[in-house]
């Protein structure tokens, strides 16, 4: 177990490409720190440089107190799970669970031992004997997680390790991974970028973009009180709903309603660069159906909508309604317009969702009152897309 | 892009069923069976002399099949001291396989893996030797090999024979690492192995099928080339199976003994057949490596 300490890691490619900038991270011992962030964004290639797989370009990588900038992969005791698991295909799950530790020239008797020891914790005693080909996707996985873990590293490094799973498989091997992280303690980085796995696996979670550190915080941290438009786009799903809004005294005008400033609200635009336009933020669980509310809290915020697209979810609808063009969000900082692949809802700027219990009596076409409270609203600078508020949860 | 491949995928079983509607399976017998019979008579007709007397085998019209078998062409091979010979192009064909597979996989490596200035260049440079016809460098082969006071020796010949055959070996060993995902070899990084404890333990046992089938090419040029070893080699002693039988075959006033010739093809033949046989898995799918993914 150790601490991982990255000081200004910064990776420039040959080709001039900044792939990561700057990046200024510490995880604790034991720690689980996940790495999210849309397809480019530099966190695969920050968790390569943690392995001693990329040049570190600039800045400085300390792991257990010690400066491993210059150290190969096998002088920094760490252990890496891949995406497409890089399990030797020629070798059978003894002999691929066996390898690393014969390379550090351990003992045959306690190599068997480990290897036996590791194989019933993820149990895989039946399959030692098999190769990779003749294993399942969720076995070939495990076996992934073995190699690694039989080593005893000071770290584990995960590189999206369950994107190649079915979605069902995917859950169960997520909550068994966090039962093993947990069981084992080591000290965990764990790149994704699925927002769920980043949500429900880590202690704390790295939300990255373009090459660049955006936050660094608690699962619930983040969601409730993203550092700007990009974290709270990207982390929730739905996405958070975002609406330009007008500035006009003492009344925010926006697209669902005036919504009187408050001491909060006020604050808010005090610390903008803009004192006459924002845009604000508002998850969609935070829309209630006015229907299904008896008493409405003091200061409410009422509205009413056509349902364009209702998507029933099961124990919850996610209804759509179309705001029109007046509310679109500018390009430069919608998270929506990110690269290629990005996991962002890709919800337009004239979409509002909100998040209705199954017993709301809402159809498509129909419309439907909705409220929310102001203290639930997020204010963002439009220029720089900065969080002005501090959020009510 | 998920369309169109979808739209090629179903395409040839399509074609498939449309060319099977047009002919029957007893057709598709029919010509499978005229091609393998193309194919297997020359063979047919090499065993089948083999076993006649020499009489027999040079009679005029030919008998199809031997009226007496007899062991006299075998015995004669024998007496003609054949397994020098053997030996010669044993040696000479091993020599080739270990050399050629030693520089094709550590080159194929390197240029696959290693970025450096000038790697297309000389990848290309290499593969372009394929296009020079093989009779146009034994002159200056001769020369090196002279200078090197290594003519009208094995261990020359076994030089000239990895020369040649390493353009096509390095071009099937290149795209082989290529191929294997560098996570593999991130992953033996990661568990502690050197480069050269990767590539012995974990790229070429991935990459076996190309291995097995440069082996192959090398094993089957080496053990039946004969005009390099003709002009390399002047002390009979040294000849290689292929150069022996030339100074077997010819009998009273230029004559062939068709017999003798035929029982030193099969000596020449059963080693390419069991190779063949024994390897042939590896061979079609270190061929078809890159072809798909």
């Amino acid at each position: 177990m150790s601490e991982i300490a990255l000081k200004g890691l910064t990776k420039r490619f040959d080709d001039g490409t900044l792939a990561v900038e700057d990046l200024n991270l510490e995880i604790g011992d034991g720690e689980l720190m996940i790495l999210v962030g849309p397809s480019g964004c530099g966190k695969t290639t920050a968790l390569r440089m943690i392995a001693g797989l990329e040049e570190i370009s600039d800045g400085e990588l300390w792991i257990d107190g010690e400066l491993v900038n210059d150290f190969p992969p096998k002088h920094r005791d760490i252990a890496m799970v891949f995406q497409n698991y890089a399990l030797y295909p020629h070798m059978t799950v003894r002999q691929n669970m066996s390898f690393g530790l014969e390379q550090a020239k351990v003992d045959k008797d306690e190599i068997a031992r480990k290897v036996k020891e590791t194989a019933e914790i993820l149990d895989l005693t039946e399959h030692l004997d098999r190769r990779p080909g003749q294993l399942s996707g969720g076995q070939r996985q495990r076996v992934a997680m073995g190699r690694a873990i039989v080593r005893d590293p000071k770290a584990f490094l995960m590189d999206e390790p369950l994107s190649n799973l079915d979605a069902k498989l995917r859950t169960q091997m997520r909550t068994e991974l966090a039962r093993i992280q947990n069981q084992l303690g080591t000290t965990t980085v764990y790149v994704t970028h699925d927002q769920i796995e980043a949500m429900t696996l880590g202690d704390r979670v790295a939300v990255m973009r373009r090459g660049i550190l955006q936050q660094v915080a608690s699962p619930r941290e983040l969601y409730e009180q993203p550092a700007n438009l990009f974290v709270a786009g990207f982390m929730g799903s739905p996405a958070i709903n975002l609406l330009t809004a007008q500035v006009e005294s003492d009344t925010l005008r926006s697209p669902l309603g005036d919504v009187a400033l408050d001491r909060r609200l006020r604050d808010a635009l005090e610390h903008g660069d803009r004192t006459d336009r924002v845009i604000i933020g508002l998850r969609p669980e935070h829309l209630q159906d006015a229907a299904l509310t008896e008493r409405m809290p003091d200061g409410t915020v009422t509205f009413s909508g056509e349902v364009s697209v209702l998507e029933a979810m099961g124990a919850e609808y996610y209804a759509h309604f179309d705001l029109g063009d007046q509310t679109s969000v500018s390009e430069a900082i919608d998270p929506s317009h990110d690269a290629e692949g990005d996991p962002v809802g890709r919800r337009h700027g004239n979409d509002l969702v909100a998040r209705l219990p199954i017993n709301s009596d809402v159809h498509e076409g129909n419309s439907i009152k909705l409220w929310f409270e102001p203290g639930h609203l997020h204010v963002f600078d439009p220029e720089s897309g900065r969080r002005l508020t501090e959020a009510k949860a | 892009m998920s369309a169109t491949s979808a739209t090629l995928g179903r395409t040839p079983p399509r074609r498939r069923s449309l060319l099977r509607q047009a002919m029957p399976g007893i057709a598709w017998w029919a010509i499978c069976g005229l091609v393998a019979l193309m194919f297997l008579f020359p063979l047919a007709m090499v065993v089948l002399t083999v076993l006649k007397t020499s009489s027999e085998a040079a009679a005029t019209p030919p008998h199809y099949l031997p009226q007496h078998l007899s062991g006299q062409n075998f015995r004669a091979l024998s007496n003609a001291d054949i397994w020098k010979y053997v030996i010669n192009s044993a040696g000479v064909a091993l020599g080739t396989v270990v050399g050629t597979v030693i520089v094709a996989t550590l080159a194929g490596y390197g240029f696959a893996r290693y970025r450096f200035p000038g790697r297309t260049l000389l990848f290309l440079g290499s593969l372009m030797t394929l296009m020079v016809p093989f009779q146009a460098l034994l002159t200056p082969l001769y020369s090196v090999l002279v200078f090197l006071h290594l003519a009208n020796s094995l261990i020359g010949l076994t030089l000239v024979y990895i020369t040649f055959q390493l353009p096509f070996s390095l071009f099937v060993m290149r795209n082989a690492f290529a191929e294997i995902p560098q996570e593999i070899e991130d992953a033996a990084a990661m568990d502690g192995a050197s480069t050269l404890a990767t590539l012995r333990r974990v790229m070429v046992p991935v990459a076996k099928p190309a291995v097995v089938t440069v082996a192959l090419f090398a094993f089957f040029s080496a053990w039946n080339e004969f005009l390099a070893a003709l002009i390399f080699l002047s002390d009979q002693s040294r000849y290689t199976l292929p150069v022996f039988l030339t100074t077997l075959v010819t009998g009273k006033l230029g004559a062939i003994n068709w017999g003798l010739l035929e029982a030193g093809v099969v000596v020449t033949i059963v080693p390419c057949l069991v190779i063949f046989l024994l390897l042939q898995r590896y061979y079609v799918r270190g061929l078809m490596s890159g072809a798909v993914r």
